[in-house]
């Protein structure tokens, strides 16, 4: 009989609350590290926001298999759905207009991967990508008067947040250099709940269908399994953290315009995705991080400069080469090497419940 | 009713005939073979029942029903399985996993499942999935990665798979292909333990006559498409016809 509170889940939720909460301290005030790192608190809150959209993306191409080139298009919905409601709308519950971003991302993702899921493999991925781009262009010109094109539509921060102002401190915690702000903590609240989810689809029976379509897809639907709509599940799964991802992006920016719409978003949540790690989930976080540090801190140090693509690109084939699972399924695997006289050489596919 | 039958069921790959007017039938309870030279129209006729190609013409009924509307997946759902010729696997997920899958399928494939509900409280699942593994020999095995296992345990999962999802028909296409002779023998004394135990209804295709004569009740003889022969082992082993079609020259 299983527990009815489980623990795994107690356990991930509890190490990722404690890893939001230590994250921008780390990061940007605790003495060496943060020397160290060169970091800063600005850059906490995208790190989280595009290590949802990486995690949410690792359902799809992690554990389903499939590899999608169109997630911007949702990304890009996500914001859009927050900047007009605010802009143009002139509404004022930025929460509210995030929870339908992430409406917007799921009802996108079924439409896309309804069309694109028709065909398997490489026709698959070039599909979301002539949607995504679709997407792109109807956002840069027909549907110019709603988003103001590639300027887009400035989310000012003092109209947007009634009572709280976002991008405010905290008492007591801000100061400490616990939280850096109101909207890092509204990012880690919705991460943590994020995480929640995520981890739940994979624990649910939808995580061990989605990992025998990555394993072996005739042999899935030669078990009964309705393997299409399977599929369209993790489209749609991934489409509604890409949406949350997406909407959160646009508040933190202040801005929501047609570019994050374009295809090399798309490019960057897989670049994200391979360096944390394919099918680990947490990896995502990792990804993002690594991402956003070469391109926010590395890019200002004089020697590196516009040359950071050149070092990601580096640190890419270095971590692809090293680690063929990601910097997170390398820290597991040093785990269990040094942590056990390691018996699990044979090499499970875990679901990333291991830390 | 018989529990499957097929109509003057014709499969043409461009002008090759693959299939020609076959019409079989198969009661519950029976046990069938399927033989015939390479070429025959034998994975024809599997892949025509798993749906997994649509016949030229003719018809298809399992329970008395019409199952050429369904996709392959519906045809697990009514209860039909197939094994495959090669192990065809989940390779990178424990044996126990595998074994899930085939039951989750079989039970809930058509969409039913809570997205976060947890497979743990799914118990019926695990309880076939631990029969089923107990039954093929492989629940020491079960956190064993399929991909480790040995080609002979590979097999015996495959078959697993097929068995978890309960079938009213299993279809066994070469079970036996490849194995060496003490794989091949623990695979047939498998399939005579659990065709005893569960009343298995299947139609098994297979080149090893041994293995025919002794597991049968029934023997369907196709030879170019066509069948040419069927009755009880006795009665194939007698047949004239299918000595020269089959067994052809063996003997001078």
């Amino acid at each position: 009989m299983s527990p009815r509170v489980p623990r795994d889940e107690l356990r991930v939720l509890g190490l990722t609350a404690l890893a939001v909460l230590a994250f921008p301290y780390l990061f940007a005030e605790a003495p060496v590290v943060s020397d160290v790192l060169n970091g800063y608190a600005g850059l906490a809150t995208p790190i989280l926001i595009w290590g949802i959209f990486v995690m949410g993306y690792d359902l799809l191409h992690g554990y389903t298999g499939l590899l999608s080139f169109g997630h911007a298009a949702f990304w890009g919905a996500g914001g859009m759905t927050v900047g007009a409601l605010i802009h143009h709308a002139e509404f004022s519950f930025p929460l509210v207009a995030v929870a339908l971003a992430v409406i917007v991302g799921i009802l996108l993702a079924a439409l896309i991967g309804y069309l694109s899921l028709r065909r398997g493999g490489i026709y698959f991925a070039i599909l979301t990508l002539a949607f995504g781009q679709m997407i792109y262009y109807t956002m840069l010109g027909p549907a110019g008067q709603l988003t103001n094109g590639e300027d887009g539509l400035i989310l000012d921060a003092s109209s947007l947040f009634g009572v709280i102002p976002l991008d405010a401190g905290l008492p007591v915690l801000t100061p400490l250099g616990i939280i850096p702000s109101w909207l890092y903590a509204v990012t880690g609240v919705l991460t943590l709940v994020s995480v929640a989810v995520a981890y739940r689809i994979l624990q649910s029976p939808y995580g061990l269908v989605f990992k025998a379509i990555r394993e072996n897809e005739q042999r899935a639907s030669f078990v009964g399994l309705n393997v299409w709509r399977y599929k369209l599940a993790a489209f749609v799964a991934s489409g509604a953290f890409a949406g949350l991802a997406g909407g959160l992006h646009a508040l933190q920016a202040g801005n929501a315009s047609a570019s994050p719409f374009y295809w090399i978003v798309s490019g960057d949540v897989v670049i994200m995705s391979i360096l944390g790690g394919v099918g680990t989930l947490f990896g995502g976080f990792i990804g993002a991080g690594i991402y956003l540090y070469m391109d926010n801190v590395a890019s200002s140090i004089g020697l590196i400069g516009d040359r950071w693509h050149l070092l990601l690109g580096v640190l890419f084939v270095v971590i692809v080469w090293l680690f063929p699972d990601g910097v997170w399924g390398g820290l597991r695997r040093l785990r269990s090497m040094v942590g056990s006289d390691d018996t699990t050489h044979t090499q499970t596919t875990d679901d990333g419940g291991n830390d | 009713m018989p529990l499957l039958e097929t109509e003057n069921l014709v499969k043409r790959f461009g002008g090759v005939t693959a299939t020609d007017d076959v019409s079989v039938s198969i009661e519950s309870n029976e046990r069938v073979s399927l033989i015939g030279p390479n070429g025959a129209g034998k994975s024809t006729l599997i892949n025509l029942i798993t749906r997994r190609l649509d016949p030229t013409e003719g018809e298809i009924r399992f329970n008395g029903e019409s199952i050429l509307g369904l996709k392959p997946h519906d045809v697990v759902q009514r209860g039909v399985s197939k094994s495959f010729q090669t192990a065809s696997i989940f390779p990178q997920l424990p044996v126990i996993d595998n074994a899930r899958i085939a039951a989750l399928g079989a039970e809930h494939g058509a969409f039913r499942l809570n997205l976060l509900s947890r497979l743990d409280s799914y118990d019926e699942v695990d309880a076939v999935a631990r029969e089923t593994l107990q039954d093929v020999g492989l629940w020491a095995e079960r956190e064993t990665a399929a991909a480790d296992l040995p080609y002979g345990d590979k097999r015996r999962l495959e078959l697993g798979i097929a068995l978890a999802a309960e079938p009213d028909l299993l279809l066994m296409d070469e079970p036996t292909a490849g194995m060496s002779p003490e794989e091949t023998a623990a695979t047939v004394e498998l399939i005579e333990n659990v065709k005893a135990e569960r009343d298995l209804t299947f139609l098994l295709v297979e080149h090893d006559m041994e293995i025919v004569m002794n597991i049968s009740d029934r023997i369907i003889v196709l030879d170019r498409g066509s069948v040419i022969a069927q009755g009880t082992p006795e009665e194939i082993r007698e047949s004239e016809r299918v000595q020269d079609a089959y067994l052809g020259g063996a003997d001078r």
